[in-house]
């Protein structure tokens, strides 16, 4: 019961910062751009002048391990953010400890 | 004796969850490799985690909210905002998410007007949400590097150690 409690508090948050999050993005979005029209959503694509083949936007097959290079990326990202956070505390740590030992 | 083993249960709990969530996200973070199906339906089971990673650490989101404006140490505030942060911009992740989605509403035969907005906002806010997770993560370090020694490297280590024992007794 009390963990239900702290779900339903946990969800009623989610709800209202989803409910201003879409209010703030939809009133600053409405005056500068247009909403996107059914056919580029799924539905029957216009076909490309010439023959030319439709510019692919959607899933695509990665060859050469083009995983490997976002998930290392990816890692990379937060692996710099965390070196430079921990490094200089640790050697303010150390330092410290240096002063209180002597 | 039973309070100290309660601890450790939900800490290895807890470093359980967290790795999930951890993996979980650099996978949704390429839906080019992942494929936009596997991208949105692990990004809509991830908030069962993260759900799960609140509950867990309920404890001190009410201690710090009950004295936030109090007497808490500078480090914790900081961490408080951070989780504020990471938490709205989570959830914007996930608006901007279901707005776009190509895959799991029109599989449930739900289709949203779509803005191109709703997709500039998904990219920035889960780029945001990758630095805002560092910061998340170099706040945490010393409970990470403590409870990866306790629980996989250790005994990881134990099995080697009781190996290496056997087989100079044979």
């Amino acid at each position: 019961m009390k963990i239900l409690g702290r779900i339903l508090i946990i969800l009623a948050v989610f709800t209202i910062v989803i409910g201003v999050a879409y209010v703030a993005i939809n009133t600053g979005s409405s005056s500068s751009s247009a909403t996107v029209p059914a056919f580029e959503r799924g539905g029957e694509r216009f076909p490309a002048p010439d023959g030319e083949r439709p510019e692919f936007d959607g899933e695509r097959p990665e060859f050469g391990g083009g995983w490997i290079v976002g998930f290392i990326k990816n890692i990379g990202i937060i692996a710099v953010v965390v070196a430079l956070i921990t490094i200089p505390k640790t050697f303010k740590r150390r330092k410290i400890a240096g002063f209180n030992a002597q | 004796m039973e309070n100290q083993s309660k601890i450790r249960t939900q800490t290895k709990t807890k470093l359980v969850i967290d790795v999930l969530i951890f993996i979980a996200f650099l996978i949704t973070m390429d839906p080019h490799s992942s494929g936009i199906a596997v991208h949105e339906w692990l990004a809509t089971a991830a908030i069962a985690a993260l759900v799960a990673h609140l509950l867990l650490n309920w404890d001190w989101i009410v201690q710090i909210t009950r004295r936030f404006l109090g007497k808490v140490n500078t480090q914790s505030r900081i961490n408080y905002i951070l989780n504020w942060l990471l938490f709205i911009d989570g959830t914007v992740i996930m608006l901007s998410g279901f707005m776009i989605s190509e895959s799991l509403l029109p599989f449930l035969g739900i289709s949203l007007p779509g803005n191109f907005a709703w997709r500039s906002w998904h990219d920035l806010s889960a780029n945001l949400f990758l630095i805002l997770l560092g910061l998340h993560t170099a706040l945490h370090w010393i409970w990470i590097v403590d409870a990866f020694k306790r629980f996989v490297f250790r005994p990881i280590g134990r099995i080697f150690s009781t190996r290496s024992r056997k087989d100079i007794a044979a």
